[in-house]
């Protein structure tokens, strides 16, 4: 808690690039990809629990710097990990970023049957 | 006689240090036990068993179980007996399998979830004790939630490959359970498929609900508050200590509970209910939404699909 305080009083801020659409947002250290993006009122990251457990804001790293806290290995592999697949919402910048979209919202794809 | 209630529910967690801050500080459920594997047992403030909810680490997030109370210890017998009947593996696991309690039925229900009942569990008592008691205790913290409520569980739903888990859980419950049905929400061109389900052995609307989804999992864990107050109350907390929200306070047509929804530490998703709705009796008509008026069913107010409710489960 005390280092998370520490960066945000250096107001450090990275760009963060969504190379699918070209968006850019600013992000500070202490605060996850997914949170920065919503709390600007930009899109294209699929937000869902916020909490490394649901799975649907799954990015790839393609540059940059981060650091990950725990996420749930029902949706990325330590190998995966290891090459920066990753979910948005457990993932802090310790860079400039750009990265590519994975997770897809099941509710874009079309209903049928109520709820799926 | 059978089932009573939801007698707890057993979820995992990624950090535990983050879920107890969350679990005991924000929601105010109360720590009773920590066992030598890092399982953490708690429980609601009006609960007079030992513990109603319990969080185990791991790395991954969602349901480990549901475990029901019955009221007799017989009641496994004859329980056992009409699961086995039905055609539905049951187990019998000795006294301690579940921590202070007695012997247990395992089973996995026809949606794969796997379901505890157990007639025994060591007593703690409510915090505002028996005897001329207060209304409600000092020293909550957080929402002083009182109880688990209810919970929600996601079952694989694919009509085009005549997958309904939803509608076998109902039967299921309905047959061997003895649950009643207080709700459901019927889709398709024909108004034919049973898309999700609301269930009660107690005399609320739900103890249990089955929403039809891709595929299984936890949908969400409810506790209790009083009413309107408590829920406004409830959110403040959650937007003071910026918990992800995933719907903001509401009526559901649906039970006519008020609601609020948000996310623990590891993406579970919790949800704040109050009010009674209705009282709930196994001679009352079961209450049927219609695919056009679903979201109205869900989310009273604006009739819409609201936050992520039925794409972001674990």
């Amino acid at each position: 808690m005390k280092n998370d305080a520490d960066r945000s009083q250096r107001s450090e801020k990275f760009c963060v690039t969504i190379l699918d659409t070209g968006e850019r947002y600013v992000c500070s250290p202490a605060e996850h990809l997914l949170r920065a993006m919503r709390a600007l009122g930009r899109k294209g990251i699929p937000s869902g629990c916020h909490g490394g457990g649901c799975g649907v804001c799954k990015i790839k790293v393609e540059e940059g710097e981060i650091q990950a806290s725990l996420m749930s290995r029902e949706h990325i592999s330590v190998a995966e990990q290891c090459e920066k697949v990753v979910l948005a919402c457990r993932t802090f910048p310790r860079s400039d970023i750009k990265l590519r979209v994975l997770g897809k919202m099941q509710k874009s794809v079309v209903r049928r049957y109520g709820f799926v | 006689m059978g089932v009573l209630r939801l007698g707890h529910a057993n979820i995992r967690v990624l950090d535990m240090d983050a879920a107890r801050k969350h679990y005991e500080g924000i929601l105010g459920l109360i720590k009773t036990h920590e066992d030598s594997d890092g399982n953490v047992y708690l429980k609601g403030w009006d609960e007079w068993d030992k513990y109603s909810f319990v969080l185990s680490p791991s790395d991954k997030a969602g349901l480990n179980h549901v475990a029901f109370k019955v009221e007799n210890d017989s009641d496994l017998d004859h329980l056992k007996s009409a699961i086995a009947d039905y055609g539905i593996e049951v187990e019998e696991v000795p006294a301690g399998t579940l921590y202070a309690c007695g012997r247990a039925l395992k089973l996995n229900i026809p949606s794969g979830h796997t379901m505890y009942l157990y007639a025994e569990k060591e007593y703690f008592g409510k915090a505002v004790g028996e005897t001329n008691p207060e209304p409600w205790p000092d020293g909550l913290l957080g929402m002083g939630v009182r109880w688990l409520d209810h919970t929600l569980l996601m079952c694989e739903l694919n009509p085009e490959k005549g997958i309904n888990k939803v509608a076998e859980n109902v039967k299921f419950f309905s047959e061997v359970l003895g649950f009643g049905l207080s709700e459901q929400v019927m889709v398709g061109p024909d108004g034919n498929i049973q898309a999700a389900a609301w269930m009660f052995r107690t005399s609320t609307p739900h103890d249990i609900a089955f929403v039809g989804g891709p595929e299984r999992g936890l949908h969400h864990c409810a506790f209790y508050l009083e009413d309107w107050s408590e829920i406004l109350k409830a959110a403040d907390i959650l937007g003071k200590r910026k918990v992800k929200m995933d719907v903001t306070p509401q009526r559901h047509g649906i039970t006519r509970g008020s609601t609020i929804y948000f996310f623990d530490p590891s993406g579970n998703r919790n949800e704040t209910f109050a009010g009674l709705g209705y009282l709930a009796q196994p001679d009352m008509p079961p209450i049927t939404w219609t695919e056009d008026q679903l979201w109205r069913g869900i989310f009273y107010h604006t009739g819409e699909e609201a936050g992520e409710f039925t794409s972001v489960y674990t």
